[in-house]
């Protein structure tokens, strides 16, 4: 269906994709793997029309292909969903789906009915059960993704593109994916799939294709690797474990800060937890469970309804950030790019963040003192940049949650909250990313994990919460947790 | 997150959609209201008649305006061009009566052409509409005193029946205005091109990624734009007997007003052009109150700038969530 | 401040300097602007690079800079100022409306500060706290100002400027005017602000995004208000050097600067969806809208052409220095 021969690109100063060649059969699923950074998204962009390769041909259903614009791939058949969803906020969900291709009626003009009518049934197709009229904007993650999806249904598909899925769903919506993307697949339609989760990759592609550094590595029939080889060939070395070792001790000295029935603004309800130095608690739970809420809560940014927070020996029923980061206390944010980094100022910047009081000395900003401590955590945590001074615009996923980390872990001295910290980051980053959790913990701090990927917190956490529609289902130790036992408590609410 | 997906959920979904346009026929109820208690000539037939003539120019450039910055775009030449169409529309009349429907089909034409010209300029240049919209209403005024630096040319007497006249009772103008305004609510909602002109208001970026018409939907604005424009233009100087290079000159500022009070947003993608018009009336009816109460002008223009505040400091945006 | 730097050369070194190159051109270009355009005046009339016209120049140039200045604060964290056009003529004509001694500059420089930050104060809260769009909370204030000064002057102007207003508005030390000093003072100390002290630093932060400011600890209303505030307090201090400069009391000192001051910036590469810009950058547009605006003089042009030609170099140099990505 599709056959990509020796596709370059390159930007001012970068090069992002050197002679890759690229073939997708029709009535395949196949998996295209690389590291943040690897010209994944450039590949999908020049297959979805939306840049043009500098050299290389492309053949899609037979013919030569040279896309002016996406409007063109997509009359050819090609429908890309992107990680970060070209949505409408304001506009409903049934126009969404049909923007720029409105239903109409025989006079020509919008049929709103049918077009709700017609949303409705992809949905329901698509196992999701939606207002066709609600807001997108009022939408959870999840659903929101399936609105994506859902549009790129409606038109007749040769290829289908899915850039990283399943980043923001899990468990139920993830099977049902899966199975709609097997029907499309047997259906003759070519599917590419770029994810981040090697078992999703074995569970559902036929082949897969890994990139490193915009050049081609290898393509292989799934049955041809394993973990090991793939992680091995997108990293280019061999990563042993995943998880850093727990201690062996029981994990939990003090308790540092302690929750009692705290509510938060409606989302969250009569929460009563308890974080100890030294451990890793993960907060599990379907997505809209009130996690995120309760980590915004806690960190001051949503107020406080009900309840209190003890923290210090002190007890607190208002919050504010400025206050949580006095008190010792740092939050990695859920989405880094909109609300975690400044995303116009450097590295250097953007980690003495809630520190500036710090390098200001007589109103004014020490650069050089700002700079020295930048290098510092630079080269604790291998941020790869080129300096104090690069733009954290410009570094892929991985670096920048390092640089949030690092921000963080230099001046928390009591609660670190880290919500969803491997979203989108690639495998190498990964594993750095926890030993640095594992770290801290080490150092005496109490860590909240906030996860919706359950090897990642059945592997890490020392002690699981899980919540269900904003109020605490249950708490699990490491030795109790197991993918099973937290899915029953995060969808039924009780043990299994 | 559970989806409601009863009727309530919907209803209060709308309420909050449409709190401004709720906001305006508050503040016009308000308006009415203190009038009726302080005057008496004010709550009359004649007087809301007046009030409906008087807002025929404001309402004329608006509906353009409004579409423009449904687009999250803007359109500040709107002035300028206002006073170029009316002094052509005067000076090329002159008076003669066999001149008055090819000139004003010209001027229309002219209008729509100028507007066309500003959207190519915001798609080839990828400048912001705000900039490009700015030169071109400079430009378009250095135009404007070229052809004339005073006022220019005439019209015949009867040509102010577009300002004077009536239908069915009601005044040409304002009539045409409203149904103008029917007209475009109508394109909003039923023309794909309507719907795909809230998108790219909406978000840009993925109206590019899904490949929308772009280039369509901004000319399309900005056209509608410029006619509006040129319409103004006739009518001002059917209303005034005679164009003049500076009479453009308040509007460009004043047509954006209605259109935030009437609840379109000036980041785009929400709100429409029946709220703009509700957003016309409610000025014209605090100025025509205001003229009532024997208000030195002076203090007319702090009393007008309060409500300005006052209309939008009651719209408060619960979404300040973090 | 850091503005965005090029991604990193790679491989082929030549591509690396061109690169470069392309980069310096691109955030040190908008500086060689200003000295071309005078050549080229010189090369029309070399009268034009004479002291005397020079030393004009700059007298035009200064009340726009200082207005720059303050638009520029508050483009950064995402606004627009359009009220600052008014508070000028309304220091203008807080300036005339005493006696028109010095002994009464204090009291009117205090009147004008004390108003200026009333407007800023509205200006902010409303943005911040209402949500108001910056476009709107500013228009109001301009028309509310407008109003203000109609009322207090009973639209007849009068009265005389004290005569500190007149020196420092159109008085010269040496053919340097003293209301150019005043921009450098000003200028100097505002980027200081902006690119070197810790508030500058939230500034940008707030700019970029404001929620990230707040999960950062800072008070991201607080920025934006100060912002505003600062913006009319500049604004006012440029409409008591203008009226120096114009002489004659007007309601409408002033008059197209806001405009003039949102484009100065935008040509300086300030960015209109904020969190980017520098104050030389809108210096060197305000510089640039004053020279041309004097060029066209210089051809003997109509001011019809003159106004098309301002009109034209907006959008030219818009598209050459703030093109949307």
């Amino acid at each position: 269906m599709l056959s990509l021969t020796g596709i370059s690109k390159s930007f001012p100063g970068v090069q992002a994709l050197s002679g890759v060649n690229l073939e997708v059969r029709p009535g395949e699923i196949h998996a295209l793997l690389g590291e943040n950074g690897a010209g994944k998204s450039t590949l999908i962009k020049i297959i979805a029309g939306a840049y043009a390769a500098d050299q290389g041909e492309m053949i899609f259903d037979g013919a030569p292909a040279r896309w002016s614009s996406p409007r063109e791939a997509k009359r050819h058949g090609v429908q890309v969903v992107y990680q970060e969803f070209a949505l409408f906020p304001q506009l409903s969900v049934a126009e969404n789906i049909f923007v720029g291709h409105e239903r109409r009626n025989r006079f020509g003009i919008v049929d709103h009915a049918r077009t709700r009518h017609e949303a409705s049934e992809v949905l329901a197709r698509l196992g999701a059960s939606l207002d066709p009229r609600a807001s997108v904007a009022s939408l959870s993650v999840a659903d929101q993704q399936m609105v994506e999806i859902a549009r790129a249904m409606v038109h007749r598909v040769k290829l289908l593109v899915l850039d990283e899925p399943t980043a923001v769903i899990a468990g139920r919506e993830v099977t049902l994916l899966f199975d709609r993307l097997r029907r499309l697949r047997d259906g003759g339609v070519a599917v590419i799939f770029i994810s981040h989760h090697l078992d999703e990759v074995f569970a559902v592609c036929d082949r897969v294709t890994v990139l490193k550094d915009g050049e081609l590595v290898g393509t292989s029939d799934i049955a041809g690797v394993n973990r090991e080889r793939l992680i091995s060939m997108m990293v280019g070395r061999d990563l042993g474990d995943l998880f850093p070792p727990r201690r062996a001790a029981a994990a939990g000295g003090q308790p540092v800060l302690r929750t009692e029935a705290l509510s938060i603004a409606g989302r969250v309800r009569d929460v009563s937890i308890e974080l100890k130095a030294g451990e890793i608690v993960a907060l599990a739970g379907m997505v809209g469970a009130g996690r995120s809420e309760l980590a915004l809560g806690l960190f001051g940014a949503l107020p406080i309804s009900g309840g209190a927070i003890f923290l210090d020996g002190r007890r607190f029923t208002s919050m504010s950030p400025a206050r949580a980061i006095e008190l010792g206390m740092g939050l990695v944010t859920e989405d880094r790019k909109s609300n975690g980094l400044a995303m116009l100022l450097d590295v250097a910047a953007n980690i003495t963040g809630p520190a500036l009081d710090e390098v200001t000395t007589r109103l004014l900003v020490d650069r050089r003192l700002e700079n020295a401590i930048a290098r510092q955590e630079i080269e604790r945590y291998r941020i790869a940049c080129r300096g104090p001074q690069t733009s954290v615009a410009t570094m892929s996923g991985g670096n920048q949650q390092k640089v949030i980390v690092a921000r963080w872990a230099r001046i928390c001295r009591t609660v670190l909250i880290l919500d969803e910290p491997t979203r989108g980051v690639d495998v190498g980053a990964k594993a750095e990313i926890y030993r640095i959790m594992r770290e801290l913990a080490d150092r005496g701090l109490a860590i909240l994990m906030i996860s919706s990927e359950l090897t990642e917190v059945v592997g890490m956490a020392d002690r699981v919460i899980v919540m269900r529609q904003g109020r605490v289902t249950g708490e699990l130790q490491a030795k109790d947790a197991t993918e099973e036992s937290i899915m029953h408590l995060a969808t039924t609410g009780h043990a299994a | 997150m559970k989806q409601e997906t009863n009727a309530l959920a919907l209803a209060r979904q709308w309420l909050v959609d449409n709190s401004s346009l709720i906001g305006v026929l508050v503040l016009i109820a308000a308006v009415c209201l203190v009038g009726a208690l302080t005057t008496d000539r004010f709550f009359g037939c004649n007087n809301f008649l007046n009030v409906y003539e008087q807002s025929t120019d404001l309402a004329l450039v608006s509906i353009g305006q409004t579409l423009t910055i449904l687009t999250g775009g803007i359109d500040l030449s709107v002035g300028s061009l206002i006073s170029l169409t009316s002094c052509l529309a005067s000076g090329l009349i002159n008076g003669d009566p066999d001149r008055v429907l090819p000139v004003a089909a010209l001027v229309l034409a002219l209008g729509t052409c100028v507007g066309l010209l500003n959207a190519a300029l915001v798609i080839g240049l990828r400048v912001h509409p705000l900039i490009v919209t700015l030169g071109m209403g400079a430009v378009l005024q250095g135009v404007t005193l070229l052809y004339a630096m005073g006022p220019v040319g005439k019209v015949p007497p009867n040509f102010n029946f577009l300002a004077y006249g009536r239908i069915a009772d009601l005044p040409l103008g304002a009539t045409i205005a409203a149904m103008l305004c029917m007209l475009v609510a109508l394109l909003l909602r039923y023309l794909p091109l309507g719907r795909q002109i809230y998108a790219v208001g909406d978000d840009d970026n993925a109206a590019r990624l899904t490949g929308l018409p772009r280039t369509r939907v901004l000319m399309f604005v900005y056209g509608c734009s410029g006619f509006g424009c040129a319409a103004t233009g006739l009518y001002l100087v059917a209303r005034f007997g005679v164009g003049q290079p500076y009479t453009g000159v308040n509007y460009t500022l004043a047509s954006i007003t209605p259109v935030i009070l009437g609840g379109t947003a000036l980041s785009g993608g929400k709100g429409g052009v029946i709220g703009t018009l509700l957003g016309v009336y409610l000025i014209s009816l605090v100025s025509n109150l205001l003229n009532f109460m024997d208000v030195s002008k002076h203090y007319q223009l702090v009393a007008q700038a309060l409500i300005i505040i006052l209309a939008v400091s009651v719209y408060v945006n619960r979404r300040r969530a973090v | 401040m850091t503005e965005v730097t090029a991604p990193p050369a790679q491989g082929n070194p030549d591509r690396g300097l061109i690169a470069a190159l392309r980069g310096l051109l691109a955030r040190f270009g908008i500086f060689l602007l200003p000295p071309a355009l005078l050549l080229l005046g010189g090369a029309i009339s070399p009268a034009f690079l004479g002291a005397s016209n020079v030393s004009n120049l700059l007298l035009q140039i200064a009340p726009l800079g200082i207005v720059a200045i303050g638009q520029c604060f508050v483009m950064i964290v995402r606004g627009l100022d359009l009220s600052v056009a008014s508070m000028m003529a309304t220091a203008a004509v807080i300036a005339t409306g005493f006696s028109g001694s010095n002994g009464d500059v204090a009291s009117i420089v205090a009147a004008v500060l004390a108003m200026a930050v009333g407007v800023g104060l509205i200006n902010g809260l409303l943005v911040t706290k209402r949500d108001v769009s910056p476009f709107l909370a500013t228009l109001a204030t301009m028309i509310l100002l407008q109003g203000f000064r109609f009322a207090y002057t009973q639209g007849a102007p009068s009265g005389n400027v004290p005569p500190l207003f007149r020196t420092l508005g159109s008085g010269k030390f040496d053919g340097i005017p003293f209301n150019f000093a005043i921009l450098l003072v000003l200028a100097t100390l505002f980027w200081i602000v902006l690119h070197r002290s810790a508030f500058g630093r939230r500034v940008f932060i707030v700019g970029g995004n404001p929620v990230t400011g707040r999960l950062l600890g800072i008070r991201s209303d607080l920025v934006t208000i100060v912002c505003y505030v600062l913006s009319s307090c500049l604004a006012g201090i440029a409409g008591l050097i203008l009226s120096g400069y114009v002489g004659l009391v007007d309601n409408w000192v002033g008059q197209g600067y806001e405009l003039d001051s949102i484009v100065a910036c935008v040509i300086g590469g300030v960015s209109l969806k904020g969190g980017r810009g520098a104050i030389l950058g809108a210096l060197a547009g305000a510089a640039i809208i004053m020279v041309i605006a004097n060029e066209v003089l210089l051809f003997g042009l109509p001011i019809q052409i003159q106004i098309i030609i301002k009109g034209a170099v907006i959008v030219i140099a818009a598209a050459l220095y703030a093109r949307r990505t």
